[in-house]
């Protein structure tokens, strides 16, 4: 409370020089509504979310996070598969899009002439306007073909002895294009906060290092990463944040199945894609139950993803600072 | 004087802000409140993709019979269960009748079936003819993950004179919420024991193998683009779509095409309404009457509230609907309802009041 009555203004301060300002007064009470408005609003989520899964939490307790069935005609219901398939797809996804990303942000502020900057900035920003229903309609016309025909064979032959990509691909849903498709989504956000960053850093720094003798990937490592570190952390995260919460695109596209896939290339489910799809018009009070149990799963990850951004992003910037 | 000019415009933004945002707290509210209180002479309907073909149609020529507008969204049966239930709309359509459970949620709702037609079950081999023949016994053997190649001898023995790839099979299914899954389940009910204890019917079920699609355009997206992959969808969107179907099995022992024939035969099977209004029609039993009876047959059902604000204007569209409107039906393989099912909806039609 100490703190926050340091950074609030208090109603004191609109009587500076004796006269109640009431443009200042309207404007700190309308914002403090809308700040009220944002934590009522969580609150009551949370609460409508807790009260909706309480049967499903009383009826299969913690044992829901490890069982692997979906079964709503035998009323069996676990969140493993799901789960699983969530860490997947999102890690997946994150491993490649990090450091695509990355290397787009790097060409863009430290490479590339100012006019290919020009066309190729709001191109990939253009990707993060794409729709997430048009972008899983495009997996499964498109890229799941081109998983079936090309590039899921090529990675078979190739790498076949791994097992994540021990099977042939029968079909183009599967945790594989879900892991592309997520790819497609976080690299914009991920691209675009790292350009900012990377924009930020000073340019007498930089100066300072090409004037030692440094080339441009030694400017790059040396001085541009470690100024950027915590910024980039903060993005990557946010990118996997996308990746955990994308419901429809995935749900298009990776296959629904419920069984532990053995490979990547066999389809799978997240927790987002299965509230996305069976939440409407499941055919039992415990499924729905069930579902919303998934949702409070998911809220946690969420939740934890973020404190851990916060924590990495502070210790980052104090480590920094003192160095 | 210009500091109290910058004061004015600062509380004149002011107060401009808290307008804006009173009024879209005033016009939120305002908009829930007439949820399904659309103006006179407009219906909000939403739910089943399978009978919108034939609601499309409804829609021109009702309005221009009767100068009422009929807007109808077609986002799934299971979609169409949630807006009656949470009051978006005048009413909803279920290929699946509402399990107990939906009716204790859907609070003072009643249902009664306004379509007939069937579920194809479509297949992608190149090179093969339209219309291979099909048993149940052995779609629930591909379903259940026990007959796993297209050359497998079950397969090629109904099929005698047409060349098999040895090429694996890919089940397709519907992931979301679904009627005609419910549809396609309880046929495989009726035709595999080992499916009826191992996953029975519903509208989502465990699929022991395959993979899932989102909505009937899901599943013809995968299946159109995965070959060696069998599917099902109603027929009107086989049809309209150019996928393969199957002729299946009936129990007279005849190899039956979903078409208008083989859906009038099985429509004879049931004549026993359930309490809630429903009627099973799938697998009609052996016998004369149904010799040329498609098993996969459905009715799909409208929902409606007992208390509906614009009932005034609803009785009379669904009236029509059961009525004159099944004569647009043929054209886009919807068999007319038979008599009794059409006077049962009347009945049930008269306990929706406003």
């Amino acid at each position: 409370m100490a703190t926050a009555s340091r950074s609030v203004p208090g109603p004191a301060a609109f009587q500076r020089r004796g006269r109640v300002r009431p443009g200042d007064a309207i404007l700190y009470f309308v914002t403090l509504l809308a700040a009220l408005t944002a934590v009522v609003l969580l609150a009551l989520i949370a609460r409508e979310v807790l009260a909706d899964a309480w049967p499903a939490m009383k009826a299969y307790g913690l044992g829901f996070l490890t069982a692997t069935d979906w079964d709503p005609n035998k009323k069996l219901f676990g969140a493993g598969t799901f789960i699983f398939g969530t860490a997947v797809t999102s890690l997946g996804a994150l491993l490649l899009a990090a450091p695509i990303s990355i290397a787009i942000a790097l060409f863009m502020t430290e490479l590339a002439p100012g006019w290919i900057r020009a066309i190729i900035g709001p191109l990939v920003e253009m990707l993060a306007a794409v729709p997430s229903v048009v972008l899983g309609l495009w997996g499964i016309l498109v890229l799941g073909p081109f998983i079936v025909s090309t590039l899921g064979p090529a990675i078979h032959g190739s790498l076949g002895w791994i097992p994540i990509f021990g099977t042939e691909p029968n079909v183009g849903s599967s945790m594989f294009a879900a892991i592309l498709i997520l790819t497609i989504m976080m690299v914009p956000i991920i691209s675009s906060i790292c350009r900012e960053l990377f924009l930020g850093v000073p340019q007498e720094l930089k100066e300072g290092a090409l004037a030692l003798g440094a080339t441009r990937w030694e400017v790059v490592r040396g001085v541009v990463f470690p100024y950027a570190r915590a910024g980039i952390a903060a993005a990557l995260i946010l990118g996997l944040g996308r990746g955990l919460g994308e419901a429809i695109a995935v749900t298009q596209v990776i296959g629904n199945n419920v069984a532990m896939p053995t490979s990547l290339f066999e389809p799978g489910d997240t927790l987002a894609s299965r509230i996305a799809s069976q939440y409407q018009g499941a055919d039992y009070a415990i499924q729905v139950s069930s579902l919303v149990y998934l949702a409070v799963i998911l809220l946690v990850f969420s939740l934890a993803v973020n404190v851990l951004a916060q924590i990495i992003v502070r210790r980052v910037a104090g480590r920094h600072r003192v160095s | 004087m210009k500091s109290l000019d910058t004061r004015k415009t600062r509380v004149g933004a002011a107060v401009c802000g808290l307008l804006i945002a009173v009024s879209a707290v005033a016009a939120v509210i305002m908009a829930s409140g007439a949820q399904a209180r659309s103006g006179a002479g407009e219906l909000k309907g939403a739910g089943a993709t399978f009978p919108a073909p034939l609601i499309a149609v409804w829609q021109q020529q009702y309005e221009s019979a009767k100068g009422v507008k009929v807007s109808y969204n077609a986002i799934g049966s299971g979609g169409g269960i949630a807006a009656i239930t949470n009051k978006t709309v005048d009413f909803g359509a279920s290929d699946a009748p509402l399990s107990p459970d939906q009716f204790a949620r859907c609070n003072g709702c009643v249902q009664l079936p306004w379509v007939l037609s069937a579920t194809s079950v479509m297949y992608n081999l190149p090179g093969l003819p339209n219309n291979l023949r099909i048993t149940g016994q052995v779609i629930a053997d591909i379903y259940l993950g026990k007959i796993t190649k297209w050359n497998d001898r079950r397969i090629t023995r109904l099929n005698p004179g047409k060349s098999f790839p040895d090429k694996e099979i890919t089940p397709v299914y519907r992931s979301d919420s679904s009627g005609t899954s419910f549809n396609f389940t309880s046929y495989l009910n009726t035709a595999s024991k080992q499916w009826k204890s191992q996953v029975g019917n519903g509208t989502t079920v465990n699929w022991p193998k395959g993979v899932g699609a989102r909505g009937s355009s899901g599943v013809s997206g995968v299946l159109s683009r995965t070959e060696g992959a069998i599917g099902y969808a109603d027929i009107a969107y086989a049809l309209k779509n150019h996928l393969k179907f199957f002729s299946v099995k009936n129990r007279a022992g005849n190899f039956a095409r979903p078409g208008l024939v083989g859906i009038k035969a099985a429509s004879l099977a049931d004549r026993k309404f359930s309490s809630t209004n429903a009627l099973s029609i799938v697998n009609p039993p052996p016998g004369k009457k149904f010799r040329k009876a498609y098993p996969i047959c459905t009715y799909s059902y409208v929902l409606l509230r007992t208390t509906s604000p614009n009932a005034a204007e609803l009785k009379p569209f669904i009236t029509w609907a059961l009525t004159s409107g099944q004569q647009y039906g043929p054209r886009l393989i919807f068999q007319p309802i038979p008599k009794y099912v059409v006077a049962k909806g009347k009945a049930t039609l008269k306990r929706v009041h406003s």
